[in-house]
C-alpha cells in the first residue's frame, strides 16, 4: 500500500495559496505536489487553479478537517465534500491525521491529542473505515505533534498506529519532525518511537520545521511549519529512510511562508538522501 | 477515568471558557506545569482562528489596530467558535457581535463597515452560479409577472448604512493611513457587493433600487417589491429596475408564488 499509489519515490513540497500563481506561471520541476482539501471545498478560481496543477503533477491530498478521533460522528457533510474533490482530481494518496479538533459542537481548528486507549483505537478505527468506504481508497493517518499526554492512556503512539494499520489497513504518513517534537516535549526516545512503526505500512514521509519556545523555564518545541528542517531532523529522517526505505517525502512550510525556491531548494536536500536510499535499496534487491 | 467525549467536552470548554481545573487532573506532568502544556493548544487555537478573522476583516483590524482586533477577536472566538472546518464561512457573526461589543461603543459606524468587508469576503468565496436562460422567463405570462419570486445572484450581498461605509472601506485599501480623513458625517449609503468572475464588485444603488433589489433577495414578490419600492420613492421606474435585474444578471432562477404580490 506504499509506493504503489502513485507517488514517485521524490521529495515533492506542500503547495499553499501563496504559490499557486507562480508554481502555474513557471512550472518547476517538483516531482509531486501535496495540498490541503479544504482549501478547495468552496469551488470557484481555487479549485479551478488545482485542477490545472492536477494536469501538471502528481497531486496528494492531506486533510486537517475530518476530526478522526471525535468521540460522537464524524462531520458527514466534510466526508461528502472531500469525496466530491477526490473523485474530481483523483490524488494519488489521500491523509488525515491521528487527532480531533471537533466535539461536534465547536471546530477548534487544532490536532488535539487523544489519550490512546481501547476506545479510541476503536472510535479511530471505526472512522477511518467509514472514510475509506466513502472514498473507496485507504488513506494514509499522520503521526500528531503533541504537547502533553493524558494519565489514563494504555497504549503508546506508534503500537497505536500499528494497531489502527492492522485493523483498518491504512497507511501511515511518518511525520519525522512530529517524531522529534514529541519526544522533546513528552521525553522521549525518537528513534525508538520510529523504530516501533511498523515499516510496512509506511507510504509517506513529512518534513518540516519546528520553533522552540519557552514554557515556564523549559524549551517546549512547537510544530509551527515556519522554518527550515533542523539538523537533528535530517538526521532522524535519514534513520526513516534506512528504515522505511525510499518513501516519498514532503516539505511543509505554513506559516512566515518564505519565496517557492526555498521550499524547492529544502525538497532538493531531501531528494538527494532518497536518491541514495534507492541506490541501497536497489544494491539490496540485486544482492 | 473519563470516556472519550467527556474528555473533549472537558478539554473543549478549558480551551474556550478557560475552565481548566478537571481536564488538568487528566494530564501527565513530565516536568512540566500541565498548565503550560494546555495552554500551547490554547495559543494555537486562537492565533488560528484570529488570523482567520483578520483575513476577512482587513479595515476593521486597521481601523482598531491589532491589539484590540486581537482582544475583540478573541472574546468572539469564546463566544463564537467554528461549528465546522470550512473556516472561510467563519466570522459571519462578527459584526453583529461588534455591535454589542462595549468597548467598540467609540466607533459606532465600525459594525457596518464589518458587514461591508463580510460581504466582500463572501462574494470572493462563492462559486458562480449558472447563467438564467432568459428564454424560460419570456414563457411566464405577463399577467404573471408580479407572482414571481427570485433567486438571487448566491454571491450578491445588499447592506444600507447611515455611515459612508464605501467611503471608509476605499480609504484603508493601500494598506496604511488614509491621506485624509474620512468625513464620517457625508451620509449613508446603500450598497451591492457581489461576484464578477475572479474579483468582487461594489456599487452604490439609490434608495429605491436598493430597496427593490432587498426585497427581492428577502423573498418578496415581484409585484410586493415594486409596492414597497413605489411607496417611498413614487417616481421608481420599475421597467428599467427590471430591466436591469436581467442584464446584471441578478438572479439565477425565478418562481412563480400562488400567492398574489402587491
Amino acid at each position: 500500500m506504499t509506493g504503489q499509489l502513485g507517488l514517485p519515490s521524490r521529495a515533492g513540497i506542500g503547495l499553499r495559496a501563496p504559490h499557486v500563481g507562480e508554481l502555474l506561471t513557471t512550472r518547476p520541476a517538483v516531482p509531486w505536489l501535496e495540498v490541503h482539501p479544504e482549501n478547495y471545498m468552496g469551488g470557484g478560481a481555487a479549485l479551478a487553479s488545482l485542477e490545472s496543477v492536477r494536469r501538471e503533477y502528481p497531486v496528494a491530498l492531506h486533510g486537517v478537517g475530518l476530526s478522526l478521533g471525535t468521540a460522537g460522528d464524524i462531520d458527514h457533510r466534510h466526508l461528502d465534500r472531500l469525496r466530491s474533490l477526490t473523485d474530481r482530481i483523483e490524488p494519488c494518496l489521500v491523509s488525515e491525521h491521528l487527532s480531533w479538533s471537533s466535539t461536534g459542537a465547536a471546530y477548534l481548528n487544532h490536532l488535539l491529542p487523544l489519550p490512546y486507549t481501547e476506545e479510541s483505537l476503536s472510535v479511530v478505527a471505526g472512522h477511518i473505515h467509514e472514510v475509506q468506504d466513502a472514498l473507496g481508497r485507504p488513506i494514509l493517518i499522520e503521526n500528531p505533534s503533541s504537547y502533553l499526554r493524558f494519565r489514563h492512556s494504555t497504549i503508546e503512539e506508534p503500537e497505536f498506529l500499528a494497531e489502527l494499520t492492522r485493523r483498518t489497513e491504512c497507511g501511515l504518513l511518518c511525520d519525522v519532525n512530529n517524531i522529534y517534537v514529541t519526544a522533546w516535549n513528552l521525553g522521549l526516545d525518537a528513534a525508538s518511537y520510529m523504530d516501533a512503526l511498523p515499516a510496512e505500512a509506511v507510504g509517506e514521509i513529512h518534513l518540516a520545521g519546528h520553533a522552540e519556545n519557552d514554557a515556564d523555564g523549559r524549551t517546549i518545541l512547537i510544530d509551527d511549519h515556519g522554518s527550515p528542517v533542523a539538523a537533528p531532523v535530517w538526521t532522524l529522517y535519514e534513520r526513516a529512510l534506512e528504515r522505511f526505505g525510499p518513501v516519498p517525502t514532503l516539505i511543509e512550510w505554513d506559516t512566515d511562508i518564505p519565496e517557492l525556491t526555498v521550499l524547492l531548494d529544502e525538497a532538493r536536500r531531501a531528494d538527494n538522501l532518497l536518491a541514495a536510499a534507492v541506490r541501497r535499496d536497489d544494491h539490496a534487491h540485486a544482492a | 477515568m473519563p470516556t472519550l467525549r467527556e474528555l473533549q467536552t472537558l478539554f473543549e470548554s478549558s480551551l474556550l471558557a478557560g475552565d481548566e481545573t478537571a481536564v488538568i487532573q487528566q494530564i501527565e506532568g513530565d516536568g512540566l506545569d500541565p498548565r503550560a502544556r494546555l495552554a500551547v493548544y490554547r495559543h494555537h487555537v486562537f492565533t488560528t482562528l484570529t488570523a482567520v478573522l483578520e483575513t476577512a476583516y482587513p479595515v476593521v483590524c486597521r481601523l482598531v489596530d491589532r491589539r484590540f482586533f486581537a482582544y475583540a477577536a478573541d472574546a468572539f472566538i469564546k463566544r463564537y467558535a467554528p461549528t465546522g472546518p470550512r473556516l472561510t464561512e467563519y466570522g459571519a457573526a462578527f459584526p453583529d457581535f461588534l455591535a454589542s461589543f462595549p468597548a467598540c461603543e467609540g466607533h459606532p459606524y465600525l459594525p457596518d463597515v464589518a458587514r461591508l468587508e463580510w460581504a466582500i469576503h463572501r462574494a470572493s468565496h462563492s462559486s458562480q452560479a449558472e447563467a438564467l436562460d432568459h428564454a424560460r422567463l419570456h414563457s411566464v405570462d405577463p399577467a404573471d409577472m408580479s407572482r414571481l419570486t427570485f433567486a438571487m445572484d448566491p454571491s450578491l450581498s445588499l447592506l444600507a448604512s447611515p455611515w459612508p461605509v464605501d467611503r471608509i472601506w476605499r480609504a484603508h485599501q493601500d494598506g496604511g493611513e488614509p491621506a485624509e480623513p474620512v468625513d464620517l458625517g457625508a451620509g449613508g449609503v446603500c450598497l451591492e457587493v457581489r461576484a464578477a468572475g475572479e474579483s468582487v464588485t461594489l456599487h452604490t444603488l439609490e434608495a429605491a433600487t436598493y430597496a427593490f433589489r432587498d426585497a427581492l433577495a428577502r423573498g418578496l414578490t415581484l409585484g410586493q417589491a415594486a409596492s414597497l419600492a413605489l411607496e417611498s420613492h413614487p417616481f421608481f421606474d420599475l421597467t428599467r429596475a427590471i430591466q436591469e435585474l436581467l442584464e446584471n444578471g441578478l438572479f439565477d432562477d425565478f418562481a412563480l408564488t400562488s400567492e398574489e404580490g402587491g
